[in-house]
């Protein structure tokens, strides 16, 4: 079996030493959006009594001002305050979303990023049920879809493995924690190990993808070599190197 | 059952109104009562191409609002008692189409039609959503070149999910078909544009026809006469074999006027 380790150009050039390796990333943030300007005892009782109920969910978690509903909340020393008693309970603030031109000036004095991209996804409760028995070690869940996955559309499977069964169309997006399983041509974009799983694998049952990425590490059609085009493949991570490799 | 069909496509320019003028007439043809109407709010050609334009009073905004009943808008057709047009508003714009509002004359249309032929605007934004939004059958107008085959990809996507069959718990999804139109063999054979089965590879839908590129199309719209109901034609005969599959008949598929014994099997053999 071939295995392919084909070195990019920029690796070529740069023989055997390598200053540092760019990885794409993916993460889950939480948004944390006060509704009132007010931040009074009764706020931060309200936070606590949240982070009490799903504690593992908030450990450490990244995590977003969305200050669309509290134009008024701004001022260096005002934000500041914020992000301290957040801090102080454990949760990472880093970026601010929805922010006005003051808002950001105030933000970025604290070190803090103005944030213009990414998707909502609702806290749903049995979500935060989810987050906790991960923890508790339950089998990742798989998601498994049956219909062709159209340009423009994104599947994610944010606890375990994709399965697609049929075409996957450039312009699409495949995006999974676990492994990604295509029984149809993938044409699109296929992202598995997306919080970082370094195990993870693509397989396909036909390769003509626009990107495939594992734990970040990344190749486009460009740089994925055509003799594996339409031919049953899979590709995993080897000595931090995206490899492909036809399946017998 | 009425039935209501959205000509849709992503990409403009590909012949949806073209499409939508020669289905709906086809279909009157053959008997069904049918009514066509324009979704493109703004950009008013539906009625050109049927030939009813100098007959507009009220519009389908108009019904909407309320500023005019639906029996005052429709404009029955001159040459076929079956066929009607709902014209739109040329002043206003796609916001004017609100979902009630569509939903409360696509209801009232049932009462009398068997078809309802909805001609969406090109796009992915509001009127073409309103456009597909309570279809149960869509016609995907696709030319064989990449970007019109992709946009119908992401259509086709749409009509899976942002719609009310999609929507609604245990409802049959929209049945869609790609309708080939501009097929044009010589250049195909040259490679400056796909073949039918690639571009159903890709789209993986049943084929409803292909309509040759023909300079009779051009020639009926700009006398405002569906090409179905001028003189004889190759893409005329096209959009009739389509209408027949359309209400479930049987019909070989042709490419450009003539039989391709090889290519047919095999595309049936794909999309039955
Ligand atoms: N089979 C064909 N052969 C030759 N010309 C065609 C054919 N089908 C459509 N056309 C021409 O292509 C042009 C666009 O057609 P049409 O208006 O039906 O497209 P449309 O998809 O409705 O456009 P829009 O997105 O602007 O609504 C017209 O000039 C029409 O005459
Ligand atoms: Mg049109």
């Amino acid at each position: 079996m071939p295995s392919n380790d084909t070195k990019d150009r920029g690796a070529r050039a740069a023989a055997d030493i390598r200053p540092f390796q760019i990885r794409g990333r993916f993460f889950t943030a939480v948004s944390l959006r006060p509704e009132s300007e007010q931040q009074d005892e009764s706020f931060f009782e309200a936070l606590d009594d949240q982070l009490r109920q799903t504690p593992q969910f908030f450990a450490n978690a990244p995590l977003i001002l969305d200050l669309e509903q509290v134009p008024g909340l701004n001022g260096t020393e005002v934000l500041r305050r914020m992000v301290e008693t957040l801090k102080q309970r454990n949760l990472a603030p880093f970026g601010v979303q929805n922010a006005s031109g003051e808002q950001v000036r105030a933000a970025s004095d604290l070190g803090l990023i103005n944030i213009t991209t990414g998707q909502d996804a609702p806290l749903k409760a049995e979500r935060r049920q989810k987050a906790i028995k991960a923890v508790r070690q339950t089998p990742a869940k798989t998601k498994t879809i049956t219909l062709p996955v159209r340009s423009g559309q994104t599947v994610i499977a944010d606890e375990g493995d994709l399965i697609v069964i049929g075409p996957v169309s450039s312009g699409a997006e495949l995006i999974a924690a676990g492994n990604i399983h295509v029984y149809g041509p993938l044409r699109g974009r296929a992202m598995a190990g997306a919080h970082g799983d370094e195990t993870a694998r693509v397989f396909c049952t036909r390769l003509e993808a626009e990107l495939l990425a594992i734990a970040g590490l990344y190749r486009t059609s460009e740089s994925l070599a055509p003799e594996y085009g339409l031919q049953n493949v899979q590709a995993f991570l080897k000595n931090e190197r995206l490899c492909v490799e036809t399946l017998g | 059952m009425s039935k209501i069909i959205v000509v849709t496509s992503g990409k403009g320019g590909v012949g949806k109104t073209t499409t939508s003028a020669a289905i709906s007439a086809g279909l009157a043809k053959r008997g069904h009562k049918t009514v066509v109407i324009d979704f493109d709010v703004g950009l008013r050609n539906l009625d050109m191409i049927m030939g009813c334009e100098r007959r507009v009073v009220f519009d389908f905004i108009n019904v909407i609002q309320g500023d005019a009943k639906l029996k005052q808008a429709l404009i029955r057709d001159k040459r076929l008692d079956n066929l009607a047009v709902l014209p739109t508003s040329q002043t206003r714009d796609k916001d004017a189409l609100t979902q009630e509002g569509v939903e409360a004359v696509l209801n009232e249309l049932k009462e009398e039609f068997d078809y309802i032929i909805c001609d969406s605007p090109a796009g992915i934004e509001r009127g073409a959503l309103m456009a597909m939004y309570y279809a149960d059958e869509a016609i995907v107008v696709t030319n064989p070149e990449v970007s019109s085959v992709r946009d119908s990809d992401r259509v086709l996507g749409l009509l899976q999910s942002k719609t009310h069959r999609a929507e609604e718990e245990g409802a049959e999804p929209i049945k869609a078909q790609v309708l080939i139109t501009r097929h044009d063999q010589a250049r195909i054979d040259k490679g400056e544009m796909m073949t039918v089965e690639d571009v159903l590879e890709i789209l993986a839908v049943p084929l409803l026809g292909i309509i040759p590129e023909s300079p009779a199309v051009l020639r009926a719209s700009n006398m405002g006469v569906p090409v179905v109901l001028d003189d004889p034609s190759a893409a005329a005969s096209a959009y009739e074999d389509a209408v027949a599959r359309l209400v479930g008949e049987q019909v070989e598929m042709k490419i450009g006027g003539e039989r391709r014994p090889g290519l047919i099997s095999r595309l049936f053999g794909r999309t039955a």
